[in-house]
This record gives C-alpha cells, sequence and structure tokens, in this order.
C-alpha cells in the first residue's frame, strides 16, 4: 500500500491536485470564519463562508469524486473504509456549512452582535473544522 | 511509520493553507486584527517546521525517495523561498508600505502552490 500510495500514474495528479488544493482552501477558510466569528467580526465570517469555505468545499468534494472514479476505488467491494470516512466528512459538511452560512448571514442582516446566530455558526464551523482533520488522518493513513 | 509521517507533513502543509487565505483575505481588502495575524502568523511558524521536518523524514524512510532526488531539492528550494518571503511578509504588515507587502505575499502564494506541483507531480523522481 505504501508503495502504491508513493508511486501513482501520471494521469491521477492533475485530480489529486484540485483535490488536496481544494481541501487546502476549504481548511484555511474554516479557520479564518472560527478567528471572525469568535472576534464577532460577523461580516469577514459570513463573507469567508460564502466566498471561501463554499468554494473550496465544491473544489474539494469535485476533486474528489474525480480523483475516486480515476482510482476506481468505489468499484471495489467492500469500499475502503477511508474513503467511507472521506463520504461521510464531506457530505454533511455541505448541510453545516449551508446552515453556518445563513446563521451568518442573517446574523450581518440584523446588524447585532449575533448572539445565538453566531454561536450556532461558530460551533458549526469548528465541527467542520475538526472533521476535516479526521478527514485529513483518513486520507493520509488509510485506515483498512 | 509512512501513513503517521505523511500525516503530520499535511497536517503541517494545511497549516501554510490557513496563513496563505488568511492573508490572501487581508490583500483583498479584509479587515485585519492582530489576533487573525497572529494565528497567521504561529499557523506559518508551525506548518513550515512541520513540513520540513516530516518532509525530510518520509524522504529518509522510504526506500523510494532519495534525499538527493531532483524534485526533493526542489521542494527544499521552494521552501526556503516561501519561508524567506513569509518573514518578510510578516515584520512588513504593520508598515507603511502595504503595496510591496501585499505583492510578496502574491508571491509566497504562487510559491507555496508550486511546493504542492512538486509533491505531486514529483518531476524527476
Amino acid at each position: 500500500m505504501t508503495v502504491l500510495g508513493v508511486i501513482r500514474p501520471d494521469d491521477w495528479n492533475i485530480a489529486l491536485f484540485v483535490h488536496i488544493l481544494g481541501a487546502m482552501a476549504l481548511v484555511g477558510a474554516l479557520a479564518m470564519v472560527v478567528v471572525a466569528l469568535a472576534e464577532r467580526d460577523l461580516r469577514l465570517g459570513y463573507r469567508s463562508l460564502l466566498f471561501g469555505v463554499l468554494p473550496g468545499w465544491i473544489v474539494m468534494r469535485g476533486g474528489a469524486e474525480w480523483i475516486a472514479s480515476k482510482e476506481k476505488v468505489n468499484d471495489l467491494d467492500p469500499t475502503p473504509s477511508w474513503v467511507d470516512v472521506g463520504y461521510s466528512v464531506s457530505d454533511p459538511m455541505l448541510v453545516f456549512i449551508i446552515i453556518a452560512t445563513v446563521c451568518a448571514g442573517v446574523a450581518v442582516r440584523r446588524q447585532k452582535r449575533g448572539g445565538a446566530l453566531r454561536g450556532t455558526a461558530l460551533a458549526l464551523t469548528s465541527i467542520m473544522l475538526l472533521a476535516a482533520f479526521v478527514a485529513v488522518w483518513a486520507m493520509a493513513t488509510k485506515p483498512t | 511509520m509512512y501513513h503517521g509521517l505523511l500525516f503530520f507533513h499535511l497536517i503541517a502543509a494545511f497549516l501554510l493553507a490557513v496563513t496563505i487565505v488568511m492573508y490572501s483575505a487581508v490583500a483583498l481588502g479584509a479587515t485585519s486584527s492582530p489576533r487573525m495575524l497572529f494565528v497567521a502568523d504561529r499557523c506559518w511558524d508551525v506548518g513550515g517546521l512541520g513540513t520540513l521536518i516530516f518532509g525530510i523524514w518520509l524522504a529518509l524512510n522510504l526506500d523510494q525517495y532519495d534525499f538527493f532526488d531532483g524534485w526533493i531539492l526542489l521542494a527544499l528550494l521552494l521552501w526556503f523561498v516561501a519561508t524567506g518571503l513569509g518573514q518578510t511578509v510578516q515584520r512588513g504588515i504593520g508598515g507603511d508600505d502595504i503595496r510591496s507587502v501585499i505583492a510578496l505575499h502574491w508571491i509566497r502564494t504562487i510559491v507555496v502552490i508550486g511546493l504542492l506541483v512538486t509533491m505531486i507531480w514529483k518531476p524527476g523522481a
């Protein structure tokens, strides 16, 4: 498995690059949202969710599907558990992103310090950040 | 051993991404706070050190890699360039010449993306 991880066909590289680039943008934007919302900068938190986290997730998830189709991991029976972990983390994350973005957006429109809406967005974003590191662990260690 | 090292190497790389995203937001006009810049700078410091240490450890740990492979030497060169640019950006962010700091940040961003390309394509491997 280590050798397979080190040596891969060249035509997988672009899909892997897109996947990792999206994941990096996603994690970076999630961290920025956490810091912004913790500092009660609702506008920055909202914009980071809308223009950073969401596009990052789309690129990461699209890249994941692309590399999965090239590696044909979904055709394996049973599907490797690290692939399942990836889907289990990334797919619910979209729901979390939408809820957090709506909460932050409403909080910005109300022009208040945020209260429960800010707290909800902050909690969801923190959970997503932790979940992203679980996904990185699964992708790197590939537990069977 | 390989997977553990790769995990910590990736975590360190993701910390670099946190810095790049935060500084990019500032470069694009977002309000920067001292706390956000502090987090960004510490992520850069820890991520930079982590990528170097775990990257070299990975290269020494695997028989398939040699420390003097072209792509590893290229990655080391890019790492030093990115680190130098990062230190300059950190020092200059509170100064008067913000335009040159922003320009240096974008160059650093391109260098970090170049590092990612080098890690994936491994030219000369």
